[in-house]
């Protein structure tokens, strides 16, 4: 390990590392567990002997009646309405993503002179000069 | 085969708090992202666990939509990093600092 | 029952809508309407005057209304199971009924005779004019069908604005504006202790309601309800219930002694003759100063129980009666003249009220009304025709040249001077009735205003004959008397209305004539006998503290009253002709000196009031002021400093790196585990 900018071309650990408040973040686990190693907790209730998980999810997130389905099925709700909105919701992110990542030379697009906090119309303005 | 629920508890602590230290000790922003999926990991690791606990699969299912929002928040993040870098050159997030005071 | 009274809100609208058109007219700059607007205003008024008409037929029918219209706020009062409600409500009695007549009259010919006194005078700004009289109009008819006291008061304050609004309508002179200012100040200073005396009655009663119902009667009625002990009133200050309501009664006169213009709030309306002529007739003479007489008779009822009250009411309006008629024995302006015989003939209703005579004070409003509109319209022709000249000295021998102003004008004065058969001699004269046997019957506050009512009488007769010689007889003493300018018909016709109205309107009430021939001619009283039973004149006998006596039985004491006034009257009418009915007449007042000075200067009343203001109030307010900038703005300029001080310090902690804020969130979770765990005992 060495600091040498001539080391050759290898990966380096980037100097950018602070511990100092990563402490913060040490009491805060201290915290934690000591809470959670205070409680007390009963015997956990478990999966019904035999039943299919994967099956009883795929039940689950579209709403199928589990009395309609032979064999043991493990109980939950229906989750087809958060199923529909967390796929509208990354339906948005990657229009989103696609929309911020989009090049800034695609000249006149509204939200390349948005995104620039405004920078771009100022030097058009005044021209250059930051 | 189930271990005790603290031990989960204490699981999913530690990984989130890997998380917050990740958070608070780096300025890349790309390990910003790391740092929030570590952390949002260990929201599923309790989610399974009092599944388990309670013998009912809603807390599975549900870390499912989480790790489905986890993607969508990462595809925004790098995004968000795509356009830091073009406005700072840079994405060290403590450069950004121009929308205080 | 879709009956006439669905209407009544109507009454109060129309005029308001003919306001909201002048208003546009004005704020449009151009010329859109013909006559400047004046016609919507008559439309308006004229409507109302059929409305109000039906109303008094139906009420003559027997029928009368009370009901609330909308309900603007609601609150639970502590203690108390019923809500307080503020209310605008709409009361139709024979009382109210009767004023609706009278305002819409007279507002109707006012407008009407200015088209004559304003349009064809070439006056500019006439929308806002009309406006002005458009919304006075409404507040003065909202103020009547009232059916609140906080309604009242909100009426109240709106035909005071007006009356400002109208007074400084010539706003680029020197004169009207201060009258204005002047006229609305201590008119204020009036209605400050009514605000506080209406807010008393909420706090007394639980309601403001005049009439009521019989579960939830009005505040009159429960007044009389908490002196027999059914009912238990809230009072304040430690005092005892009769005690509080003399208290909450002379509160409230505060308001009427401002408006009605009595001793000593009067000096606003001898000022308030700067306004236009037309305004001096409608509003400061037949309608607006009657609001607070009006408002003393509409809750009569809660006056009646408190003989204090009442004693004041005599006195105050006794001594007016008297006071401002000697000051109008010396003005040389002929408005002037009259708005003193206004605040006088004010004092006489006020003295009737307070004396008992609620009929009689009615009667005399009702007259009084018709007769003062007629002079102040007459008046108005006059200066017309003088090329606004006021001055009485530089007027004479009118008579021939303004035959029909002269005849109408003669009607009023004789009707103001109580000459017999006139409209003024029977009110005045059953005022004057009225307190004389009650006075007799050991009331000596009243015996005392009963002198100074009959000493009014002669130098009402004075003032009024000498106002007419010097202005209609005689020879002309001045180019423009000489050769007035004519007056059209849109002033001789609301003069001759008057006029008639002024010599006839005695027909009414003939008490008098009641007592002598024992024929049933007092329709007045008998209009004012319907109604609402706790509103009715025999239940204000019953509960008012007085009671008759006579000299030598009631006809004797009818004629021996009536030849008094009379007598009086005519030597005073006999002194003005010797004096002034002469082709070149002098000041005869200037004879009296010192004493002259003192009454042309109105007892210096405007100066002592003006060195209170300077001298008490100025300094006090000085005090305050300081107060408040040291202390009050100190002390938050102090709290905000603070804020300042630490915001800008704080703000540092908003470095942008988002680390920071991190490790900050961090921090702070970890310390409200921390502190919710121990605090709640499941950690440590």
């Amino acid at each position: 390990m060495s600091d040498d900018p001539n080391d050759g071309s290898r990966p380096r650990l980037k100097r950018d590392f602070n511990p100092v408040p990563g402490l913060a973040a040490v009491a805060l686990f201290a915290v934690l567990a000591l809470v959670f190693l205070q409680a007390s907790f009963g015997e956990a209730q478990g999966f019904e002997q035999g039943a299919s998980i994967t099956a009883s999810i795929g039940y689950a997130m579209f709403n199928i009646d589990a009395g309609a389905i032979s064999g043991a099925v493990v109980s939950g709700e229906g989750f087809v309405v958060a199923f529909v909105l967390i796929a509208v919701a990354l339906d948005v992110a990657i229009d989103g993503a696609v929309f911020l990542a989009k090049s800034e030379d695609e000249e006149g697009g509204i939200g390349a002179v948005l995104t620039d906090g405004g920078r771009e119309i100022r030097e058009k303005l005044r021209g250059g000069d930051d | 085969m189930f271990a005790p629920p603290e031990a989960y508890l204490v699981l999913s602590a530690a990984v989130f708090c890997i998380g917050v230290f990740g958070l608070l000790t780096r300025k890349n922003a790309l390990l910003f992202l790391m740092s929030v999926e570590l952390m949002l990991n260990a929201a599923n690791i309790n989610l399974v666990a009092f599944s388990f606990y309670w013998g009912n699969v809603t807390g599975q299912t549900f870390s499912l939509f989480t790790m489905a929002l986890a993607a969508a928040e990462v595809a925004i993040g790098i995004g968000i990093i795509l356009v830091l870098y073009r406005n700072f050159k840079d994405i060290d997030v403590t450069e950004a600092t121009t929308m205080r005071w | 029952m879709a009956g006439i009274f669905d209407f009544a809100p109507a009454i109060v609208l129309l005029p308001f809508l003919s306001f909201l058109i002048a208003v546009g007219t004005a704020l449009s700059g151009r010329d859109l309407l013909p006559k400047g607007g004046a016609i919507p205003g008559i439309a308006a008024t004229a409507g109302s005057l059929v409305l109000s008409i039906a109303m008094a037929a139906t009420v003559a029918g027997g029928e009368v209304y009370d009901a609330t219209i909308y309900t603007w706020a609601v609150g639970a009062v502590p203690g108390a199971e019923a809500p307080l409600e503020l209310t605008f409500g709409v009361l139709v009695d024979p009382l109210s009924s009767m004023m609706l007549v009278i305002v819409t009259l007279v507002a109707l010919l006012v407008h009407v005779f200015s088209l004559g006194y304003m349009n064809d005078d070439g006056q500019t700004g006439l929308p806002r004019y009309y406006a002005g009289l458009g919304l006075f109009t409404a507040s003065m008819l909202g103020f009547v069908v009232a059916d609140n006291l906080l309604m009242a008061f909100m009426f109240f304050e709106l035909v005071g604005l007006c009356s400002y609004l109208l007074i400084g309508f010539h706003f680029r002179e020197p004169g009207p504006p201060s009258a204005a200012k002047k006229a609305f100040l201590v008119t204020r200073f009036g209605d400050y202790f009514f605000l506080i005396g209406v807010v008393a009655v909420f706090a007394t009663f639980g309601t403001a309601q005049f009439a009521g119902t019989e579960a939830a009667p009005g505040f009159p009625a429960l007044a009389e309800q908490a002196l027999n002990g059914e009912f238990a009133a809230n009072t304040f200050l430690g005092l005892g219930t009769q005690a509080w309501f003399t208290v909450v009664g002379l509160l409230v006169l505060g308001g009427v002694v401002g408006k009605s213009a009595q001793f000593p709030l009067h000096t606003w309306l001898p000022d308030a003759m700067e306004g236009p002529t037309p305004v001096s007739a409608l509003i400061h003479a037949a309608t607006m100063v009657a609001a607070g007489v009006y408002l003393v008779a509409r809750m009569y009822g809660f006056y009646a129980v408190s003989p204090t009250a009442l004693g004041v009411i005599a006195l105050v309006g006794g001594f007016t009666a008297l006071f401002a008629g000697t000051m109008g024995l010396v003005k040389r302006e002929l408005k002037q003249v009259l708005a003193y015989s206004t605040i006088s003939q004010y004092g006489y209703m006020m003295l009737a009220l307070g004396a008992g005579g609620y009929v009689a004070a009615t009667f005399h409003l009702l007259t009084h009304a018709f007769f003062k509109a007629l002079l102040f319209l007459g008046a108005g022709s006059v200066i017309l025709a003088m090329h606004h000249n006021e001055n009485m000295w530089d007027m004479g021998g009118l008579k021939d040249k303004m035959p029909v102003t002269y005849y109408s004008f003669l009607a009023g004065s004789l009707a103001l001077a109580g000459i017999f058969p006139f409209a003024g001699f029977w009110s005045k004269d059953e005022i004057l009735f009225e307190t004389l046997i009650h006075g007799l019957d050991g009331a000596p506050l009243l015996l005392l205003g009963y002198v100074f009512g009959l000493l009014a009488v002669p130098v009402t007769a004075f003032y009024t004959f000498r106002m007419v010689f010097l202005t209609f007889h005689g020879e002309a003493r001045t180019a423009e008397a000489e050769d007035p300018v004519p007056v059209r018909w849109n002033v001789k016709g609301p003069l001759a209305v008057l006029g008639v109205l002024a010599a006839g309107a005695g027909v009414v009430n003939l008490a008098p004539v009641k007592y002598l021939t024992g024929l049933e001619v007092d329709f007045l009283h008998s209009w004012l006998d319907g109604g609402f039973t706790n509103l009715t004149v025999h239940h204000y006998a019953e509960i008012d503290p007085y009671s008759s006596a006579y000299i030598g039985g009631e006809v004797t004491t009818v004629l021996l009253g009536a030849a008094v006034s009379l007598g009086l009257a005519l030597l005073g009418l006999a002194l003005a002709y010797r004096l002034y009915a002469v082709p070149e007449p002098v000041e005869h007042t200037d004879k009296l000196g010192a004493a002259k000075d003192l009454l042309y200067d109105n007892y210096y009343q405007d100066e002592y009031q003006v060195y209170l203001a300077n001298r008490v109030v100025l300094p006090l307010a000085r005090a305050a002021d300081t107060f408040d900038q040291s202390v009050v703005d100190g002390t938050v300029n102090a709290v905000s400093s603070v804020s300042l001080f630490s915001g800008r310090r704080v703000r540092r902690i908003q470095t942008g790196v988002v680390s920071n804020y991190a490790a900050l969130v961090t921090l702070g979770l970890t310390v409200l585990l921390v502190l919710f765990g121990v605090l709640g005992g499941w950690l440590l």
